[in-house]
Formats: structure tokens, C-alpha cells, sequence
């Protein structure tokens, strides 16, 4: 038996039973083309009222849509009434496609996932033959979010009594994950704000810094920490009640007293030395190597998962998850760095200590982190190291031998001690949570000081207030390319070549024209800036075959879209989708024509040069 | 563990486990099918056997769905084939079955067909969205196919006929592209426009569609004077599929939108089911100047019924009854419990089929 089930196969058992129109969610554009590809021979034909009513339809579409009357898919839709939708194909052949769905004319139409949160067409059935979805680089399961939004495609208000969700499998299948999507509740959902350059100065710009803080309070992001602020407050007022018999006694900070009074004694008695297992500074470090600290080892980084001490090791211990998904036992020696960086962890009471979700986030975030993390500043405490000699000769002058509570004292230490610690650790929590968007924030801020964006009182400099208008990703790097006038005299093709290849962040192969040699050089120039900033903003992936594709369309107006379409292998959606964000980026350039009338004046005719034929059919 | 053992161990496993177990060891492993990703893995295991092992079980012992898998240290004695009901049991669910037979085939598909045409009236978290953004801002959050649209264009019509503009924001290109050409229809070429980043049809009409990061831009520069939409006589902002919000790169676009939406202008946002609604509606109450309601339902107005359709053609109901077992995974349509056990078998590695 196949792995899946047959496409044609496919489409007689949804006819069979009534469950068509469909939609057959595939896990790749290239399933979609060979499901396709699987009628070419095949005899389940529609009745030839059906097939005219296709053809109607898409005569319509195409007088609006000239770009894909010649569209190769054209016969095997109008004859069986199937389709494929996908990223690779034009946004004029989705529209035809959507259009002849909501006219009822298919049976099928054979998709990726990314249709289930793109377009708005559904259907009686959806088909789904995956359980994860690949996302930056990595297959992931679908969430239970997910799973609702692509069954949500089930059943047409007003055109069916029920829809239906049915799975066939395939290899790529977990069969749990999906039962799991259609009976549970959806995930909450998390706030993921960043703070980026242009955000920062276009806040600065409107804003006195003083009022940024509250600006940023504002946030969901903000928000979800004050929750997780407040749990920690409950559990600190709920240690506030634990100490309440713990209070002043005879002197008001007997812990303190009691603790220094029992290591002068221990001391004097020249019993022992205090047995410590370890060096002050681990001591002083363990306490910051909670859940979710990343830290740094000999070799490589790791995210704490919990710290615990063991009676078999002298030492303390931490459980780490180490970059590669190893998860490790180790004293907490073994910790070269403790970063200022705290990853969201949902702990769990046993092995792994966290939620399989969390070691699955917290490892992405791992790999996501810069190379240089800020490190945490520890203060090595001092009441670990011995007391001077001086005290230690002052001990007549404790009024502990001889108070009335001290066996009060003596007994209720150690407690008192360890809830005072939580107190608190919980209160450095609680600040960190309320102002770590402001320290970001802050960081910021001392980068665009650093390269004259921001005055040192955080006023926008002249360049600050033009770079503030370029509000897309690698946007430090797009602005010091200006100041550093790398597009002196390009011509439109390279400044819009250069801007697809920051723009484009997909490494998937292919075949591509060749570049010139001017804009090579200019590339290598972009390069080695990007490099030099990688500190401050990951560079872009700069693919000089991707620059080659926009260079050659605006290079050469009468190259027509098929010619482009043939000089690569890259799918004609993607080169679409290509120019699309080049002109998005083009067009922000040309907002600065006040202060770079020369650069907005060669990017508007990059943009005049880029919106022809396929590109001006919809806005 | 023997080779074969091994092999088994990761046929039992979820395709996602085994790309996991793949990062680092197999270039490209997000192209392969698990049969092949298991070949590969098992080429790839010779080169440390023991790293490999250990890494698997950590793996599995992260998935808390499956029950305890088959200890790592395997007697070198037992059999192959002895492994074969063990396997059984590490794909069931966990729960306690129970011994209800499934719904028949027939029963399942049951009511399939097209409803009579109706009067469209509208339904009731419909009317009532509609009439709290009377009193402040809405976050709708409801199943998909539900209706928020219409939602959509009643108070757009509503804000429109008071004078005030409206705009309205998708996270794609596409969607907008697909709004403009249904609000035409509805409200008259003229009353539509659309804005990008580089050309703007129509921009002085009251209903503008715009992605969400082009409304963001117009919010900041609104702050300088510097553009030339007017934003003193905005009466609405709907922001449509705001589930984005959690979207890691972009979702910060709708948070920024949100925070400096101009305060005489209501806000509409439309999401599918989401798990924490209310904290949206929390939050946005907090930080403007009017109460934020929430409207959620999460009954799907078509009802859903799941099936499984065998690679041979043969189609059962999934669970055992006849719509969805909500909170329970496990209740499983025996039949398709057993074509399904029977797919993994025969699609064990190398053909070693059973
Ligand atoms: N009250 C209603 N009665 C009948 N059909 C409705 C009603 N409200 C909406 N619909 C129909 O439901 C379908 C889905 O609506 P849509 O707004 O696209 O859903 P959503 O945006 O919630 O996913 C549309 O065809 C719409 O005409
Ligand atoms: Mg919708």
C-alpha cells in the first residue's frame, strides 16, 4: 500500500460520499503540483455543464487578470474541477482559484497550511495529512490553535448543514497531536513585542524620554509581565504571612543579629571552621541560576531548569538544557557565565522540570540569542567569608548569650532565614519583571547614541530624523548604508537589487542570473557593513542571486514576466513576492526625499521601472 | 539495543521527535518522510551509538502524551518480535477505554447537505458586538467561518453614516486585496479606498483597507502632522484576524497599532478562538478611555465532525461519536484506531512489513 492515499482516489471517495468541495490541506507546494500532476491521465472528468460554468468563471477572472490566461493548470482544472493554491503561485492565480471556489465550481482544491490563515474560502471537507508544519527551518507540531483554524475551514455557513475534518495519513503524521487539536482549547496566546530601532526613535520623536516608560507600560507585553508580577507578589505576601512570628523581637533584626552572633561563635569556639563546600562566589551565583537563566559553559550555553542540592554531592547542583537539546546535570561550578537573560519557562515537578512545549521554546530561543549576552552583575556577599578578627573578639559586646528570646532565636533561624532569602528573591523578581521592556529599551538607546542617532540626552539628531521614517527590518543596517553613501550614483536597478537582497530572507536553493560585476562589488561593500553591525541587528542573508532577478527586471524593461520567470527556478509566486517587499522597501527610501532627494528620486524609478505587467495588476 | 530494536524504538516515534533528533545530524531532515528520516537516522546512529541512543531517550522522555517507552536497556536476549504488542501500546492514548462501539459510517454522514435558504438574521454575540461598540471598544473572538465580517460591516456602516472614517486593517496584502473588492460591492466603489505602501486608490474615502503595518506607520507619522489621511474625524479601527498578535515577528505591529490608536476612535478587533481573550480585553480597558467588551463564543455554527480516511479509500468516523469528543482525545472510533495501527505497521522502515 502507498504511504497516502492516491489523489484521484482521493477525489472519487469525497465524490463518492458527498464531501466535496474540499480543501486538501499537502505539506508542500511540490505535493500540491504532483497531486496535480496525478490527473493528467486520469477519466473522472466533470459533466460538461460544470466544466463551461469553470470556464465562464475564469474568463472573468482573466479579463481582470490577463497574467494567467496562459496558465498551465488551466485544462486540468476546467476538466476535473480540481486546483492547487499555494505561495508559489501568483496572487492573481489564487484570486481565480478562490473565485471559482466561492462560486462552487471545484471539488477540490489541494493546498498548504499557510492557506489556513491567508485567504478566506472555505469548504464542506478539509482533508489534513500532516501534524506539524515547518516553521523557521524546523518542523514543528500544529498547536491546538492551529488544528481549529484549519478544520475551521469545515463547513460553509448558509451552504452546508456540517462540515467534516478528515484525516488520511501520510508519513509525516502524529495522529495524537491532531485528536488532541480537534478536542482541546485553544492556547492562550503570548505578547511578542520587540523593540526595535525605528521604534525607538519615532517614540523619541513625539516623546520626552520621561514618558517613554509609561508609553511602554502600555504594552500587552507589559501587561502579561505585571500577571506574572502579581503571582509573585501573592507568594510574597504569602511569606510576608509566614514571617509574621518571625518579627521584631528584642532586637528588631534578630535574623541578622542571631546570624552573625552564631558565625562569631562557631569562630571563636576555634571548633571547625565553618564547612563550606563551596567558593563564595558559586554560593552568590547559585542563587541566580533559577529556572531559565541562560548560562554559559566551557563549551557552549545552557538554559537552568532547576537548581537543587544533593546529598550525594557536596557541591550545589543545577539541571541544564544545553544548545543542541542535551539536558545536563552538573555542579554549579561548572557555570562560566551567568547572563543577564531570563527565558520563559513553565517548570514541571519531575524530569525535564519544565513543560515539554517550554524545553521546546526555551531551546529555539537558546539558538535564537546573540553571540554576547550582557553578564549579570553578582555581588559576592560578604557574610560568607570569615569574620574579621575584630568581631570576633567583640563577642562579649552580642547581647545574644544572655537575651530571653534567644533559644526562641536559636530555634526559629534556620526558618526565618530561608523565607527571608525567598522574600527576597522574590522581590528582585518582581522588579525585573516590571522593568525589563525599559532596560531593552534602554539598550536601544545606547546603540543609536553610539552611531549619532540619539543626542546623549536622547534627542534625535539630524540623521535620526530621517532615519526614523525607515520602519522595516534591518533597518540599521539600510540607514548607515545611507550615511555611509553606499548608493552614490547606483543606478535604480542596484539600489532595488541591493534592497531585494536585504529584504529576502529565504535560503532555499536555486538556479539565478548572474549579477553584474558593478553591483557585486556594491553587495560586497553591503556585506562587510552588515558584518560589522552583526552586534547590533543580525545581518540579512544578502544573496547576490536573489539581488541578480530584481537587477535584471528593472535593468531591462522589456523583459516580460515569463522571460523572468525562465531565467531562474525560483517559483513565480516567490519572485512576485520578491519584488513585492523590494517595493515596499523602495518606497520607504522615497519617503526621504527632504533629505535624500538624489536616493528617493532613483528609488521612485525603481518603482516605476518594478510595477509593470504581472506587478501593477493589483495595488 | 539492537540495530532493530532501535529501529522499532523510532518507528514508534512522531515524525516531530524524530526532526528534532535530526537537528544537527542529517542535513536537510525537514525534507524527508519519517520512513526515510529513519533510514537516514539509522546510518547517521553508527557514528556514535551511544550519543545517539541517549539523545533518543531524552527526547522521549520529554513527551509527556505517550506512556513511559520501552526502557532504554533492552535485554540483548529478548526477541524482536517481542516488542511488537509493546509498540501497540506506546501509540494508544493514555485514558481508560471504555467499550462503547463507534457510530456507524452512515450515521456519522448523517445530515450532510445544503440548508434551506434562509432570511439572514443576524445572531445574538452578532447584534451584540454590534451594539457594545456603542459603548466602548469590542475584541470578538470566535470560532472561524463564525461570521465577524458582518460584524465588520455593520459597524462600519454605522460609524460611516455618523461621518466618520473607518479603517480597516488585514495582516496579508491578499485579504486586504479580497476586502476591497467586498466592501466595493457593498458600500459603492466610491465610499472604498485602499492604501500600500506605494499607491493609494481612493484615500480620501471614509472605509480605508490597509495591512496593519501601513495603519502603524500612519499612527507614527501622525504624531509629526506629516500625512494627509485625517485622523481627527476616525471613528473606527477594525483590526481583522488579530490573533496576529502573536505572531513572533509581526505581532509587536498590532500591540504598537493598539497602544497609539487616536482615543476618540473605537476599536473593533476580530480574532479567531484564541485561549486568553479576556486578557485582551483586560488589557486594552486598561490603557484606553473606554471599557473594552469581550464577545467570545466557541460553538462552531456548521457543526464539525472528524473522520479518518484509509490510504485504501475506506472512510470511518474518527471518534466514536458522532460530532467532536471535546476534552476527550482518546474516544476513538475503534475502527479507525485499528486502520491507523495497521497504516504505522505497514509503514514501518525497510520493509520490514508484518
Ligand atoms: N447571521 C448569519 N446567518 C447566516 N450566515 C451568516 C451569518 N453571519 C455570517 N454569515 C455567513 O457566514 C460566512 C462566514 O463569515 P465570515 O465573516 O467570513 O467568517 P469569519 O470572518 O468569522 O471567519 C459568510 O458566508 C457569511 O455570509
Ligand atoms: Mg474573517
Amino acid at each position: 500500500m502507498p504511504p497516502s492515499i492516491h489523489p484521484v482516489d482521493l477525489i472519487i471517495a469525497l465524490r463518492d460520499k458527498h464531501l466535496t468541495p474540499a480543501i486538501v490541506f499537502l505539506t508542500s507546494r511540490r505535493a500540491c503540483d504532483e497531486a496535480m500532476q496525478a490527473f493528467d491521465h486520469s477519466h473522472i472528468l466533470l459533466p460538461p455543464p460544470r466544466q463551461a460554468a469553470i470556464a465562464a468563471v475564469l474568463e472573468k477572472v482573466i479579463a481582470q487578470y490577463p497574467s494567467i490566461a496562459e496558465h498551465p493548470l488551466i485544462p486540468t482544472v476546467q476538466r476535473i474541477g480540481v486546483a492547487a493554491h499555494h505561495a508559489g503561485h501568483l496572487p492573481s492565480w489564487k484570486i481565480a482559484v478562490e473565485e471559482l471556489m466561492r462560486h462552487g465550481c471545484l471539488d477540490a482544491v489541494f493546498a498548504t497550511t499557510t492557506l489556513a490563515a491567508g485567504v478566506d474560502f472555505p469548504a464542506r471537507t478539509v482533508i489534513i495529512t500532516q501534524s506539524s508544519i515547518r516553521k523557521s527551518r524546523d518542523f514543528m507540531d500544529l498547536t491546538i490553535g492551529e488544528v481549529q483554524q484549519i478544520a475551521g475551514r469545515a463547513g460553509r455557513r448558509g451552504k452546508d448543514l456540517v462540515g467534516f475534518a478528515i484525516v488520511t495519513p501520510s508519513p509525516y503524521i502524529d495522529l495524537n497531536v491532531l485528536t488532541k487539536g480537534f478536542t482541546g482549547h485553544p492556547e492562550a496566546i503570548n505578547s511578542q513585542f520587540v523593540i526595535s530601532y525605528p521604534m525607538v526613535l519615532n517614540l523619541l520623536k513625539a516623546h520626552p524620554l520621561d514618558q517613554i516608560q509609561p508609553i511602554l507600560a502600555k504594552s500587552f507585553a507589559q501587561f502579561q509581565l505585571n500577571q506574572r508580577a502579581e503571582v509573585l507578589q501573592r507568594k510574597l505576601d504569602d511569606l510576608g504571612d509566614q514571617m509574621e512570628p518571625f518579627g521584631p523581637r528584642v532586637c528588631t533584626d534578630w535574623i541578622t543579629e542571631w546570624q552573625t552572633f552564631d558565625q562569631v561563635r562557631r569562630q571563636k569556639s576555634h571548633r571547625a571552621p565553618i564547612r563550606r563546600h563551596e567558593p563564595p562566589e558559586v554560593a552568590a551565583r547559585f542563587h541566580f541560576l533559577t529556572p531559565g537563566r541562560v548560562v554559559g559553559f566551557a563549551r557552549g550555553r545552557g538554559v537552568v531548569l532547576r537548581q537543587y542540592r544533593s546529598k550525594g554531592q557536596k557541591s550545589p547542583m543545577i539541571t541544564a538544557l544545553r544548545e543542541g537539546g542535551g539536558i545536563t546535570e552538573s555542579p554549579a561550578s561548572t557555570v562560566t557565565e551567568v547572563s543577564d537573560r531570563i527565558l520563559d519557562c513553565v517548570d514541571a515537578p519531575v524530569y525535564p522540570w519544565c513543560t515539554p512545549e517550554s524545553v521546546e521554546e526555551l531551546l529555539h530561543h537558546l539558538e535564537e540569542l546573540p553571540g554576547r549576552l550582557p553578564e549579570l552583575p553578582i555581588l559576592i556577599p560578604k557574610d560568607n567569608e570569615p569574620i574579621p578578627d575584630a568581631i570576633v573578639q567583640t563577642l562579649g559586646d552580642f547581647a545574644c548569650p544572655t537575651c530571653p528570646s534567644r533559644s526562641a532565636c536559636q530555634t526559629d533561624y534556620p526558618l526565618a532565614s530561608k523565607l527571608r532569602q525567598e522574600q527576597h528573591r522574590h522581590v528582585k523578581s518582581i522588579q525585573a519583571l516590571r522593568t525589563s521592556l525599559w532596560h531593552r529599551f534602554q539598550e536601544k538607546i545606547d546603540v543609536l547614541q553610539q552611531f549619532g542617532y540619539l543626542t546623549p540626552t536622547a534627542h534625535l539628531t539630524e540623521d535620526g530624523e530621517w532615519a526614523r521614517l525607515i520602519r522595516i527590518d534591518h533597518s540599521l543596517l539600510i540607514t548607515e548604508l545611507l550615511r555611509a553613501d553606499a548608493f552614490n550614483g547606483a543606478d535604480p536597478a542596484a539600489l532595488a537589487a541591493v534592497m531585494s537582497s536585504i529584504a529576502h530572507d529565504d535560503d532555499r536553493p536555486g538556479a539565478f542570473p548572474r549579477v553584474s560585476s558593478g553591483l557585486a562589488s556594491l553587495l560586497g561593500q553591503v556585506r562587510k557593513l552588515a558584518v560589522s553591525l552583526s552586534p547590533h541587528e543580525d545581518p540579512p542573508l544578502l544573496r547576490a542571486d536573489i539581488a541578480a532577478v530584481t537587477e535584471r527586471w528593472i535593468g531591462d524593461p522589456t523583459l516580460t514576466w515569463i522571460g523572468l520567470c525562465k531565467s531562474t527556478t525560483m517559483a513565480e509566486g516567490d519572485i512576485y513576492r520578491l519584488l513585492a517587499r523590494t517595493l515596499e522597501f523602495l518606497s520607504q527610501l522615497h519617503t526621504l526625499k527632504a533629505t535624500h532627494p538624489g536616493l528617493a528620486d532613483t528609488a521612485s524609478r525603481a518603482i516605476a521601472a518594478l510595477r509593470r505587467g504581472v506587478l501593477e495588476e493589483l495595488p | 539495543m539492537t540495530t532493530e530494536e532501535l529501529e522499532q524504538l523510532l518507528a514508534q516515534q512522531p515524525i516531530a521527535l524524530l526532526h528534532r533528533l535530526a537537528r544537527g545530524r542529517v542535513q536537510r531532515h525537514f525534507r524527508a518522510g519519517k520512513r526515510r528520516l529513519i533510514e537516514v537516522l539509522l546510518r547517521h546512529s553508527a557514528e556514535n551509538r551511544a550519543g545517539f541512543e541517549s539523545d533518543l531517550m531524552t527526547l522521549i522522555g520529554e513527551k509527556p502524551v505517550h506512556p513511559a517507552p520501552p526502557p532504554p536497556q533492552v535485554p540483548t536476549a529478548r526477541k524482536p518480535k517481542s516488542t511488537a504488542p509493546q509498540r501497540r501500546s506506546t501509540h494508544r492514548p493514555v485514558e481508560p477505554e471504555s467499550h462503547e462501539p463507534g457510530v456507524t459510517l452512515s450515521s456519522w454522514l448523517e445530515g450532510l447537505g445544503v440548508p434551506p435558504p434562509k432570511t439572514f438574521v443576524p445572531d445574538a454575540w452578532q447584534e451584540d458586538a454590534i451594539a457594545k461598540l456603542r459603548e466602548g471598544d469590542v475584541v470578538v473572538s470566535v470560532p472561524t467561518g463564525s461570521g465577524k465580517t458582518y460584524v465588520a460591516i455593520e459597524a462600519a456602516r454605522r460609524a460611516i453614516s455618523e461621518n466618520r472614517t473607518v479603517i480597516y486593517t488585514s495582516p496579508l496584502k491578499a485579504l486586504s486585496n479580497t476586502k476591497y473588492t467586498e466592501f466595493s460591492k457593498i458600500f459603492g466603489a466610491d465610499q472604498v479606498g485602499i492604501l500600500t505602501g506605494d499607491r493609494r486608490d481612493n484615500g480620501q474615502a471614509p472605509l480605508l483597507i490597509m495591512t496593519t503595518e501601513i495603519l502603524r506607520n500612519l499612527l507614527y507619522d501622525a504624531g509629526g502632522g506629516e500625512i494627509d489621511i485625517r485622523l481627527d474625524t476616525l471613528g473606527l479601527v477594525i483590526l481583522d484576524e488579530s490573533q496576529y498578535i502573536a505572531d513572533p515577528e509581526r505581532g509587536v505591529v498590532w500591540e504598537e497599532t493598539i497602544i497609539f490608536c487616536p482615543s476618540q476612535a473605537r476599536m473593533l478587533l476580530l480574532s479567531a478562538s484564541i485561549g486568553n481573550p479576556h486578557d485582551i480585553a483586560e488589557w486594552i480597558t486598561s490603557i484606553r478611555p473606554t471599557p473594552c467588551h469581550l464577545v467570545r463564543h466557541s460553538t462552531r455554527t456548521v457543526p464539525l465532525r472528524a473522520g479518518y480516511l484509509h490510504p485504501n479509500g475506506k472512510l470511518t468516523p474518527l471518534f466514536r461519536t458522532v460530532g467532536i469528543p471535546h476534552g476527550h482525545p482518546s474516544h476513538l472510533h475503534p475502527e479507525a484506531k485499528r486502520l491507523f495501527a495497521q497504516y504505522e505497521d505497514e509503514t514501518l522502515p525497510s520493509g520490514r512489513r508484518r
